[in-house]
């Protein structure tokens, strides 16, 4: 056990050794690349705390990350707010939004949770498709990203990619620290308790639909700021950044990553990113491989990536069972 | 004033679209019934139906042919997604079901561009369904008529095979309790093979007559499975009687709304059913479960 957790960390330690080299390894070209990487896995981890923790499949998760995304890139551009407050007013329009949706969708489970939250998706798609004069309609909003100030130190410029790159990586990784965390919390632990029987936790005398409403606040708020990084990286928001196949997109990576473990959705947003841009690089049908590989993997490998990963551990180790 | 002297005719393109939307949903709506399986390839089968008789046309000529053969064709797909996909996956429960469904949307739509390409596909129809007539001083064209008619005629015959025949009170048993229609000693999964063949072939039938009336391209299973998807919930999911009046309903939303509110309808539709799903999830007609 003891081994094991020592194991965790060393590969860990590395794991950020790694983040904090490669921008000294990697061409410009897939710097970028790695930022989109590590914007998708924050997106992945806010979805998984409702798939796998909750149980919960939603089809509309793409309405907290669109509108993290408008929320930082109109204030950028129309108030001039500074990064750090852009980025965290884009989180917590996604929780706003998650507790005016949430106290409605997580009354239900299933299959109506899926459609109910599509329908909201898609109302969300709409209102920024037709409030043309907010979100710019079909021609979406761009705005600059603006430099990051430390009081008293003077302001660090983020248009070299170098700089945006440990940025996202800070932020990333203390969004993801926290989402780590969370599963060891009381609310947490209780998260998982309502997705193998929410009747029980109710008699116990938890306040079930609270908690869900909060759970569900936390997952949107990390989408939203998953969504600003995004919208600030891109320096140019518009619909693609809420439409269904945004929704489908952090359902498929967290799927084919493995929503049993914490790293699953980590590993299938990177895998999702960097094999989109491999394959549409080499054929115009990636889609059409990326939906086969979806469909295998819901088939045989239920658990996803990272559930092959476990099967092929235990099978090489037997012993550590 | 327009508007007003338009109602009768957009009444009409609101009932055309209902009645085609009502042929899709009454399979879903079954399907999710009896199998708990939401089947978000639905829209995808319908698409088919429309391509299959593009290339039918393209290949005979002949329009009446493709109205028979496209939609068993489709019906096959349908078997062969049921029985060797959907039923593997049924031990990890409905959210994998769903998931796969989804996934097989995603390859259809993926595999229908591959195929047919990315632009519209033009269906020439025959000569005696093309042009319009004139009745009571509105003039309307034939094949919406024609339509109409497909989809009255199909409508009548599945209500007598629901309500009257053998298989259909076996089918409306499963619906309702499939493990005791399984106690009684009907082959339950056969009966889910034949009732998603059934959906199918109602989705690609309706692809077929609805292929040249709402225009054949790649993003037509993605636009009708929204609207379907918002019948089955209206109507109550599992009820037939509850999509035809939801379809009907959601027919004339669309054909009248955009008289007034050419930029809300859709919005209203999402509106209608987010709210049937927070005050009524068992929809209209729909049992609680």
């Amino acid at each position: 056990m003891k081994r094991g957790r020592l194991i965790s960390w060393a590969f860990f330690l590395m794991l950020m050794l790694l983040l904090v080299g490669l921008p000294f390894i990697l061409s410009e070209y897939y710097l970028n690349l790695v930022i989109t990487m590590i914007i998708y896995s924050l997106f992945a981890l806010s979805y998984n705390i409702l798939l796998g923790n909750a149980g919960l499949l939603s089809f509309g998760h793409a309405a907290y990350f669109g509108i993290g995304a408008y929320t930082s890139v109109i204030l950028f551009k129309r108030l001039g707010v500074s990064l750090i407050p852009g980025i965290l007013a884009g989180g917590v329009s996604g929780g706003l939004l998650g507790l005016l949706f949430g106290a409605f969708v997580v009354r239900l489970g299933g299959t109506y949770f899926a459609l109910l939250t599509l329908a909201f998706n898609e109302l969300i798609y709409a209102a920024a498709e037709k409030w043309r004069g907010l979100s710019g309609g079909e021609d979406g909003v761009a705005a600059m990203r603006p430099a990051f100030h430390i009081p008293g130190f003077g302001g660090i410029d983020m248009f070299p990619t170098k700089n945006w790159y440990y940025f996202v990586l800070v932020v990333v990784v203390l969004s993801a620290a926290f989402c780590w965390y969370f599963r060891k919390t009381p609310l947490g632990r209780l998260n998982e308790c309502l997705r193998e029987n929410e009747d029980r936790a109710r008699f116990i005398g938890y306040n079930t639909y609270a908690s869900k409403v909060v759970i569900y606040i936390i997952s949107c708020f990390f989408a939203g700021i998953a969504g600003a990084l995004a919208g600030a990286f891109q320096e140019f928001v518009t619909v693609t950044f809420i439409n269904l196949d945004k929704a489908a997109e952090v359902l498929i990576m967290t799927f084919i990553g493995g929503s049993g473990t914490f790293w699953g959705p980590i590993l299938g947003g990177c895998f999702l990113v960097y094999f989109n841009d491999l394959l549409s690089s080499m054929t115009e049908h990636w889609a059409l491989i990326q939906g086969s590989i979806f469909v295998l993997l819901v088939m045989y490998a239920p658990q996803g990536l990272s559930g092959l990963i476990i099967q092929l551990k235990t099978r090489l180790c037997p012993t550590k069972q | 004033m327009e508007i007003i002297s338009s109602i009768p005719v957009q009444a009409l393109h609101g009932l055309v679209y209902g009645m085609l939307l009502f042929l899709v949903a009454s399979g879903l709506t079954l399907i999710f019934g009896m199998m708990g399986v939401l089947n978000f390839a639905h829209g995808a089968l319908y698409m088919l139906g429309a391509y299959f008789s593009f290339t039918i046309l393209q290949w005979t000529g002949m329009f009446w042919l493709s109205l028979i053969v496209a939609p068993f064709l489709v019906m096959v797909v349908g078997m062969v997604m049921e029985r060797f996909f959907l039923r593997k996956v049924h031990v990890y429960g409905h959210a994998h079901e769903l998931l796969l469904t989804f996934g097989m949307a995603y390859i259809i739509e993926e595999l229908v561009k591959i195929i047919w390409g990315n632009e519209p596909v033009r269906v020439d129809l025959p000569h005696i369904l093309s042009g319009s007539v004139t009745f009571l001083g509105i003039e309307y064209p034939v094949y919406r008529l024609f339509i109409l008619l497909i989809s009255f005629l199909v409508f009548i015959l599945m209500f007598l095979v629901l309500f009257k025949t053998r298989a259909g009170i076996i089918v409306r048993a499963a619906v309702s309790n499939k493990e005791m229609v399984d106690a009684l000693g009907f082959n339950v999964p056969m009966v889910f093979l034949l009732l998603f063949g059934m959906g199918a072939w109602l989705a690609g039938l309706a692809g077929v007559i609805g292929g040249p009336y709402r225009i054949t391209n790649p993003a037509m299973a993605s636009t009708i499975i929204i609207d379907l998807f918002v019948v089955v919930v209206i109507g109550g999911l599992g009820s037939v009687g509850g999509a035809l009046i939801a379809s009907l309903l959601i027919g004339q939303l669309q054909s009248i709304g955009i008289l007034f509110l050419p930029e809300f309808a859709i919005v209203f539709e999402f509106l209608l059913m987010a709210l049937v799903l927070i005050f009524r999830p068992h929809g209209l007609m729909g049992e609680a479960k």
